[in-house]
């Protein structure tokens, strides 16, 4: 396959070079087509959960403790029931004591079960301790005032030093002690005292990592209604519907069958709405016990309180190297802090400790991973999954060695890039290899040796300066988790297609890559092709959408099922032109010989019932069990500081990605230009700050939390690579939606240090920080 | 948000009975960007909020080369960073004005809402401050003027009594070879509350300095003077070695505290640099 | 005690019994069943309730219904000319992929109109500035400055056109 290069810096209309020399009008892939989302969206129409309305509907409200950890002794709703208005209230003494996961993935993965709806105990400021429906938000929130609540308060750990120290007060009774959620993950490979033997150079560091959120837009909301059969419907704000009903029905013990979850539109994700909140549990009680439909929505502010983080925490990394660059020997222990519950605290542990047996190659690993209980707001899964941490370290290291062993960054990670049949983070061989080529067309795209010339010497206020930050990330959560992706397709008796799927849209413009992909298959165009989603009632089960995976895996299985019903067309179609079904293709929505020769067909032709033949019924399943795929990156970025005040201001990005085959150029560019924005956030401004005298938080609000918005957000120059495509995903594509907020946060760092002089073993890189780092005071 | 109840007088007089009859529950409600948000997050208790927007003539905003500027109560921050004459001659509040929140909030916020809210980081303060605002009142015992320098008392709290309604300032024209700034420091460029705000207005005779006011925001309970930095330059050169004293001199001034925001350290240092921007800006304005 | 107000919205004149405490975003969304505007942060935060009020840009979730009788309200459902014809910024939202999660559409596609009211050919800082409040967490804004710019263009030329 030829190369490609995708660049999304025209205006409007995306351009692509290398296409196989394909004209405007063959196939669907690679077409930024317009998306089947976006007139809903535009006009105001999309039907997203809070925009559901019910007759007779209640509102639910929760209170959430002002302590942060506690045992409630007494809890007195008598005068919150007694507000007119108020229909039922909830506490720990009247909900299902039901121990849960706090991730509703499937048993396959690595979770933990330490929640209960509402405990007897609390563990964090601003965790829920009951819940009031009411006939209006209004009184639902008077009533929450009217719950008297007497705590015992206990002893609280807030930080990582806190919580592992010995005689630590344990935040849950379970686990190997010492509020570890998990025992420590260990990953060996060869021998790391004789690769350190080996090195010319051993570099090691400290680094600590903050708290960013996810900050949807939508907040966290649910509506759900019971039927006269005891049938549960809820609409949600969730990543994962099929893993929402799953563990609802299991808490709520009733079956599969009797509980319906409904995602059309969603407000945004990004990874951290697929665990299970307190919230879907108690709208479906208080909808229970009222028999009324009841809408539950966070307030912003409870986005942050209830909602899931980015894990903090921190990394020890020594890593050996030859004069030459070479890579001898890794060693690393990163502890990270789960908050008050588990979450995906196991699996973020895990995937960022294995994530660093790669990127770079090193035969000699010693790795250790520990997850940690503190009395501090949740945190879960969000893009990026560990790998945000551990890279940000890594590839900061990387820029050292290269200064000590004076060597340009480009060649020193150019020299150590993983590469085909290398052991990957999933434990099996890397099928393709993307990363130099996104080096390579970066430091060439962005006239690396030259710029970074320019930046020697500065002496004035503002210094600029260029860094470059790599990773790679694997589409799908294998082998944490054995995922599958199934889609249905079905031919109508007009020739449309309809493609049935279980993944969820979070914007991303996965169901119209789905749809891209089925029409391409089909041979059909992509306007005849339509998208049913989000009614686990009626689409075949889905994992849910995350790990970058949906266009990767689901988009395998629409294809296969698509491919299946093409074979059954032709079949219809070969009755019709009497001809063998093997001598005949679809293309451009005709059914022709493969010669040329004889009669054609359309579609439509070959399925509409006609005298004597009745309408085809086209049915087709498709299953996908995927092991694992990387995309690679490389971001190219200039900074500039002002050494006065240590404001950074990021002048440009130039990032480049591989991942195989671009379904839809827009929408991938699109994902990568957000996926900048977050990581930007994070490296620069963005924290989620908890009080460690008390636990309190700090800046659960807009205001206080630092997202960078239109003024700052400098201009995107997004460079798309199609040479390393894997041979299991869809006409070769690979997953996007984790890997653009990975690579931006070490570039950042290295751009500053090349800037100024300061390297920055953390995040976010604040002003004060700066400030500090020049004053030698910090 | 819990339930409130409204109300809307028409004339001051029906504003202020109804702020007397609700003595400790009553809120006014002019651009309601900071009442409601309040209301919602709890930090502030009313049972009642007496709307001012149908009270004739407070919203007036009005511009004389010799009497300066007058602003109704009702007058958005919006029309004054829209108002030519702002931009042309208070430089400063015109800055402060177009670096408070959004457009849509500035649609709505008032001038006078944002006085009245008193926050210590509030952008438009420092410059009223230093522009010698003055803020009519009109309460149970008649009307009174009081200088924006002594209407603040500490976070959110003013001079004004409950039943008191600000309606409006006047704030003085500016002298030939004035110049006047105000910068902002926080972490983004836009939606920031300030870390620290300073506001320089400075007139030029000749060569030097003849008069100065340098008012700080964020660095204690109310928008603060710096009156030794301004001392240090009143009467001389601006010199560039006199500018850093200056700066140095509002650091020393400054009280400012640690919060989620910046430390107070980080806060008096972005004093000093600030203040010696702000007052490069305003020379080169006077020029 | 509810209050009556008389609103037009989207040029339509309507009746509204309302709670006197109650935002203009809760009233377009329940009693007017105008679902577009979308509540991110009820507090003026994230923009994605921006409505045009009497011909400006407002923050639906910082008005109480009570305080908008007679006023003229648009929504983003009155955005478009036609229900089968979309205004420019819209088809160019489309168009450049200017939309994601569409979360925040509503109140930017508000914003940029408000904008291009006033300032018919914006430049791109002066783009950021007008949507300084508008809050968009998927897109890192590229592609709706691009879209927002183009519109401008398109409008010119139109303009243009009818002059000419």
């Amino acid at each position: 396959m030829n190369a490609s290069v995708i660049d999304t810096t025209a205006k409007g209309a995306v351009e692509t070079e290398g296409r196989d020399g394909r004209g405007e009008d063959d196939g669907t892939i690679g077409r930024s087509v317009k998306r089947q989302d976006l007139l809903e969206k535009a006009t105001g129409h999309a039907k997203f959960a809070g925009d559901i309305v019910l007759p007779g509907m209640l509102h639910g409200k929760i209170k959430r403790s002002d302590v942060a950890h506690a045992r409630i002794r007494r809890i007195d709703t008598s005068k919150a029931l007694a507000l007119p208005g108020v229909k039922a209230v909830l506490t720990h003494e009247n909900v299902p004591r039901v121990l849960h996961y706090g991730s509703p993935h499937p048993r396959s993965a690595s979770v933990t079960r330490d929640q209960y709806i509402f405990d007897n105990k609390v563990r964090y400021w601003g965790e829920g301790i009951a819940a009031v429906a009411a006939i209006s938000e209004e009184i639902a929130e008077e009533a929450l005032d009217l719950i008297e609540v007497e705590y015992e308060e206990l002893p609280a750990v807030f930080t990582l030093d806190e919580a592992t120290a010995a005689d630590a007060p344990q935040v849950h009774d379970r686990g190997p002690g010492g509020n570890q959620v998990i025992d420590p993950i260990r990953v060996s490979r060869g021998d790391v005292d004789s690769g350190f033997a080996e090195a010319d150079l051993i570099l090691e560091g400290e680094f600590e990592f903050g708290r960013p959120t996810a900050c949807y837009m939508e907040p966290n909301i649910c509506v759900s209604q019971w039927d006269g059969n005891d049938k549960l419907t809820m609409w949600s704000s969730t990543q994962t519907a099929f893993m929402v009903r799953g563990i609802l029905a299991e808490v709520l013990g009733v079956p599969l069958n009797r509980v319906r979850v409904l995602v059309d539109h969603m407000g945004g994700g990004f990874g951290a709405k697929q665990d299970l909140f307190q919230h879907e549990f108690l709208c479906a009680l208080l909808a229970r016990e009222t028999r009324r439909p009841v809408r539950m929505e966070f307030s912003r502010k409870e986005t942050f309180l209830g909602g899931r983080s980015r894990h903090p925490g921190t990394m020890y990394l020594k890593q050996g190297f030859r004069r030459d660059g070479t890579i001898t020997a890794r060693q690393a222990r990163i502890t990270l802090n789960t908050g008050a519950y588990g979450s995906h605290g196991p699996g973020v542990t895990t995937v960022g400790t294995t994530a660093l047996t790669s990127l770079y190659r090193c035969n000699n690993v010693d790795l250790e991973g520990r997850c940690i209980y503190t009395n501090t707001p949740i945190a879960g899964a969000f893009r990026g999954y560990g790998v945000v941490q551990v890279y940000y370290g890594l590839d900061i290291q990387l820029d050292e060695a290269a200064e000590a062993l004076g060597m340009d960054p480009v060649e020193l990670k150019l020299r150590n890039a993983v590469r085909e049949g290398d052991l990957a983070p999933s434990g099996h061989p890397i099928i393709g290899h993307g990363l130099e080529d996104c080096l390579r067309r970066g430091a060439e795209e962005v006239n690396w040796g030259p710029v970074r010339q320019a930046t020697r010497n500065q002496d004035g206020v503002y210094r600029r300066g260029w860094g470059v930050g790599c990773e790679m990330h694997g589409s799908s959560a294998y082998p944490g988790i054995k995922e599958q992706g199934n889609a249905t397709v079905k031919m109508n008796e007009d020739g449309t297609v309809t493609l049935l799927t279980g993944a969820a849209g979070l914007g991303t413009g996965a169901h119209t890559a789905l749809a891209q992909i089925v029409a391409e298959e089909l041979g059909v165009a992509f306007e005849d092709v339509s998208v049913v989603h989000g009614d686990t009632d009626i689409v075949p089960w889905d994992i849910g959408a995350f790990a970058s995976h949906t266009t990767f895996m689901v988009g395998r299985a629409a294809q296969q099922a698509a491919a299946d019903i093409r074979q059954q067309l032709l079949a219809q179609a070969a009755l019709r032109l009497e001809r063998d079904a093997a001598d005949l293709a679809v293309r451009r929505g005709r059914i022709v010989a493969v010669d040329g020769s004889g009669s054609s067909l359309s579609v439509r032709e070959a399925v509409s019932p006609t005298p004597g033949i009745p309408a085809a019924h086209l049915i087709a399943n498709g299953t996908y069990t995927p092991t694992k795929s990387y995309s690679f990156a490389a971001h190219f970025v200039e900074v500039e500081v002002d050494t006065e005040t240590g404001q950074i201001r990021v002048l440009q990005v130039v990032p480049v990605h591989e991942f195989g085959k671009v379904i839809h150029p827009v929408a991938a560019a699109g994902q990568i230009e957000g996926g900048i924005q977050q990581g930007i956030g994070h490296t620069l401004s963005e924290d989620y700050v908890v009080d460690t005298s008390n636990g309190r938080s700090l800046n659960a609000g807009f205001v206080d939390y630092k997202m960078p918005l239109a003024m700052d957000m400098p201009p995107i120059r997004t460079i798309m690579l199609e040479t390393a495509p894997d041979p299991g995903g869809p006409f070769g594509a690979k997953g996007i939606g984790e890997d653009p907020i990975i690579a931006i946060g070490p570039a950042i760092a290295n751009a500053v240090y090349d800037a100024i002089g300061v390297r920055f073993h953390c995040y976010p890189i604040t002003p004060e920080r700066v400030i500090n780092a020049l004053a030698g005071t910090d | 948000m819990k339930r409130v109840d409204y109300h809307e007088p028409t004339t001051l007089e029906e504003a202020v009975q109804l702020m007397t009859r609700y003595p400790d529950t009553a809120s006014f409600f002019a651009g309601g960007t900071d009442l409601l948000v309040e209301l919602r997050e709890q930090t502030r208790r009313a049972d009642h909020v007496v709307n001012l927007k149908r009270i004739p003539d407070l919203g007036m905003l009005t511009f004389d080369p010799r009497a300066g500027v007058h602003c109704g109560a009702l007058v958005t921050v919006r029309t004054l960073e829209n108002a030519p004459f702002i931009r042309a001659h208070y430089a400063g509040l015109w800055q402060a004005a177009r670096e408070l929140a959004s457009i849509p909030v500035r649609e709505r916020a008032t001038l006078a809402g944002n006085v009245c809210r008193a926050s210590p980081s509030a952008d438009t303060l420092p410059p009223l401050i230093a522009d010698q605002a003055v803020a009519h009142v009109y309460g149970p015992a008649g009307r009174r003027d009081v200088t924006l320098e002594d209407f603040f008392l500490g976070p959110g709290r003013t001079v004004l009594s409950h039943e008191e309604v600000l309606t409006g300032f006047s704030i003085p024209a500016p002298e030939p070879g004035t110049g006047k700034s105000y910068i902002k420091h926080g972490r983004r460029k836009a939606m920031e509350l300030a870390t620290v705000g300073v506001a320089v207005t400075l007139t030029l005779d000749g060569d030097s300095v003849r008069d100065l006011r340098i008012v700080l925001g964020a660095v204690a309970p109310t928008p603060i003077r710096a009156p030794e930095a301004e001392q240090v330059l009143i009467g001389k050169r601006p010199e560039p070695a006199l500018i850093e004293q200056a700066a140095e001199a509002a650091i020393a001034g400054s009280r400012p505290i640690s919060d989620v925001r910046s430390s107070a350290d980080y806060r008096r240092r972005m004093v000093g640099v600030q203040t010696r921007r702000a007052l490069q800006q305003a020379l080169e304005a006077a020029r | 005690m509810k209050r009556m107000i008389t609103v037009t919205i989207n040029g339509e004149e309507q009746e509204l019994a309302v709670e006197p405490y109650r935002s203009l975003l809760d009233t377009l969304r329940v009693e007017a069943g105008l679902t577009g505007s979308k509540k991110g942060c009820n507090v003026g935060d994230c923009g994605a309730c921006t409505v045009i009020l009497d011909g400006r840009p407002v923050n639906s979730c910082l008005v109480l219904a009570a305080e908008v009788d007679n006023c003229d309200v648009r929504t983003i459902e009155g955005l478009q000319h036609a229900p089968d014809r979309v205004h420019a910024l819209q088809d160019n939202f489309m168009q450049y992929g200017a939309a994601q999660c569409g979360f925040c559409t509503p109140g930017i596609l508000i914003m940029g109109k408000a904008l291009l009211d006033e300032n018919p050919d914006p430049t791109e800082d002066e783009i950021r500035f007008a949507l300084a409040g508008n809050i968009c967490r998927c897109t890192g804004y590229t592609k709706i400055i691009e879209a927002i710019r183009h519109t401008a263009r398109q409008l010119a030329e139109e303009r243009q056109g009818v002059e000419s």
